[in-house]
């Protein structure tokens, strides 16, 4: 992997909110009502950063170039310090088990549920 | 000097402990062979006593005690309208610290061939005078101690750990399971559970299951991060096995990896203690980020020590120093053990990616030699080889043009020759000093000994 890919990457990940992540973050907001308000935008953009994350990584799909893949698990690394801050416990064990089942299909060449679906649904598993 | 804490429950109101066992069992744990070990009631209603442990005479003794100090003397000490600051829960119990007076606080008792020295009657008591109550005596040891080692503690530790690991793959479906068990499998030191467990046993809340899910979720942890990182380095082999992207394809070692990312950031999160989810998940950033700055100085290779440290701090230090810290949370350890015990982490952390560089070049490895100069992996021994007056020019330009066969193995050999592993050797001892030096301070019930050896150990090893 050379440095100019590398430097690409990087900026990608300047470009991520334009590129998606602020869209799947406005998805969430409504997922999110029922939560602290405090807490809202950070549980909305974790979502969203697992949603993007996921994409980056191309999970259950084609596997991304190394570059990228490291993108997709900073993005859900970000994603679980935000839960650890901002979400309670059940709502982040929720999380975690919809990346579980996501990858956990991938890994056998199923077809998983959207990403969206499981994490909207997570929001209302860990009200 | 070791000092710590015996911790126990008392279930009488008048009641003499034998402790002498346990005392042994801690002048054993701590290596102690010739010196003295030093008592300290914490308490004003709990005194110490060497006698012998014969139950009537016990009952002898109490009955003295109520004799000189009668329950139902009246004491003034018992009058709270007379008295300032009085506890909510105060207890009615002016005797107690009457009697407590006619024993002592403290007892200085004698080690010799790793063994309490006693005459044949004698015991050590504690003697509780207002039980039922939770009680502690500080205690130190002091004097001549073997050489530090942890297999008396690792062996049951390590168990513990492994069943959790088994518990927990076999609860997993094959697809993702089958290639993590390959990857314990083939080794791996445990390190980093190793501290999780042993910090878990610091403060006052012992709960070893919870421990050994923690270490679990901090192994788990670990090894995603490798089957991530063995596909961007494009590594073909890990523990003298085929890594899990050549084995199974990048699809399945992505898969695998974020399966246990999220299992690991579970089991964390269900242990219901914010901190230690905190703790792990700002650890997983480091690496994460570490990572990427890694892979984007790889144009500058070999580097140079600060970036080289940056990136260490993360990729590697910042699990280790999780690892201490979040066992020490989970026991509820004070504060300055917490912080004390992160540096302690820190330090190894960076002492032990160094320690594993040098492997690099160690012919009794059991791995080819070279295996970071063919990656152009972030290597402290190349960067002082690179530096070096004699041997530097060439190894510079070798690693500016490809890398075949022969410029690996010359490489290895120009920095073989010179001054570069002494050097890294040197400092990675040096950090492991400062480590030790960080928990010298602090209380660590007795484990210092332990933490030190593993320290040590994980610095002076050829593979």
């Amino acid at each position: 992997m050379s440095v100019q890919t590398l430097n690409r990457e990087l900026d990608r990940l300047e470009g991520l909110w334009t590129d998606g992540l602020s869209d799947s973050y406005r998805s969430y907001l409504d997922a999110v009502a029922g939560h602290e308000p405090h807490a809202q935008p950070k549980l909305a953009l974790a979502a969203a950063l697992i949603e993007v994350g996921l994409r980056l990584q191309g999970l259950g799909g084609r596997a991304a170039p190394p570059p990228t893949l490291l993108m997709g698990d900073l993005c859900l690394a970000r994603a679980s310090r935000l839960l650890a801050d901002a979400a309670g416990q059940s709502l982040q064990v929720a999380f975690a088990q919809a990346i579980e089942s996501l990858s956990a299909a991938a890994a056998s060449g199923q077809q998983a549920r959207p990403v969206r679906e499981l994490l909207v649904n997570a929001f209302a598993a860990g009200r | 000097m070791i000092s710590g804490r015996l911790r126990f429950d008392t279930s009488h109101p008048t009641e003499f402990v034998d402790l002498t066992k346990r005392i042994n069992d801690e002048v054993q744990r701590a290596g102690l062979r010739t010196g003295r070990l030093h008592l300290q009631s914490l308490h004003t209603t709990l005194g110490l006593a060497i006698n012998e442990n014969e139950p009537l005479l016990l009952r002898d003794f109490q009955h003295l005690l109520e004799r000189l100090a009668p329950g139902d003397a009246g004491y003034e000490h018992d009058d709270f309208t007379r008295r300032f600051e009085v506890a909510v829960d105060e207890a009615v119990n002016g005797h107690a610290h009457c009697r407590q007076l006619l024993l002592t606080g403290f007892a200085t008792l004698l080690v010799e061939q790793g063994r309490l020295v006693m005459g044949r009657w004698q015991s050590v008591f504690a003697v509780e005078l207002d039980g039922p109550r939770h009680r502690q005596l500080a205690m130190q040891l002091d004097g001549e101690f073997s050489p530090p080692h942890h297999a008396g503690w690792g062996d049951e530790a390590t168990e513990l750990i492994e069943l959790e690991l088994t518990r927990q793959l076999m609860a997993d479906p094959d697809p993702v399971a089958l290639p993590m068990r390959r990857l314990m499998e083939a080794g791996g030191k445990r390190l980093r559970p190793k501290l999780v467990q042993l910090t878990s046993r610091i403060g006052p809340r012992q709960e070893p299951l919870r421990a050994a899910s923690l270490a679990a979720a901090v192994e788990l942890l670990h090894n995603a991060t490798l089957i991530h990182d063995d596909y961007v380095d494009e590594s073909t082999h890990r523990r003298g096995r085929p890594t899990v992207a050549a084995e199974e394809g990048a699809e399945r070692a992505i898969a695998v990896g974020d399966y246990y990312f999220a299992k690991a950031t579970r089991l964390i999160a269900e242990l219901g203690n914010p901190s230690v989810a905190t703790t792990m998940a700002e650890a997983l950033e480091a690496i994460c980020a570490s990572q990427i700055d890694d892979v984007a100085q790889r144009g500058a290779f070999p580097g140079d020590h600060d970036s080289y440290l940056r990136v260490v701090r993360g990729k590697t230090a910042a699990l280790f120093a999780a690892a201490c810290v979040s066992g020490a949370l989970l026991s509820d350890a004070p504060a300055d053990v917490v912080e004390a015990l992160r540096r302690y982490g820190e330090l190894l952390g960076i002492a032990f990616q160094m320690a594993d560089d040098m492997v690099d070049f160690s012919p009794d490895s059991g791995k080819p030699i070279g295996l970071d100069i063919r990656q152009r992996a972030l290597s402290l021994p190349l960067i002082y080889a690179a530096e070096d007056r004699a041997v530097g020019p060439e190894v510079r330009t070798l690693l500016a043009g490809s890398l075949g066969d022969k410029e690996v193995d010359r490489v290895a050999e120009l920095v073989t020759a010179s001054d570069a592993l002494r050097r890294v050797g040197d400092e990675a001892r040096g950090l492991v000093e400062e480590a030790v030096r960080e928990i010298e301070a602090v209380e660590l019930d007795g484990l210092r000994p332990t933490l030190v050896g593993l320290a040590r150990s994980a610095v002076d090893r050829t593979a």
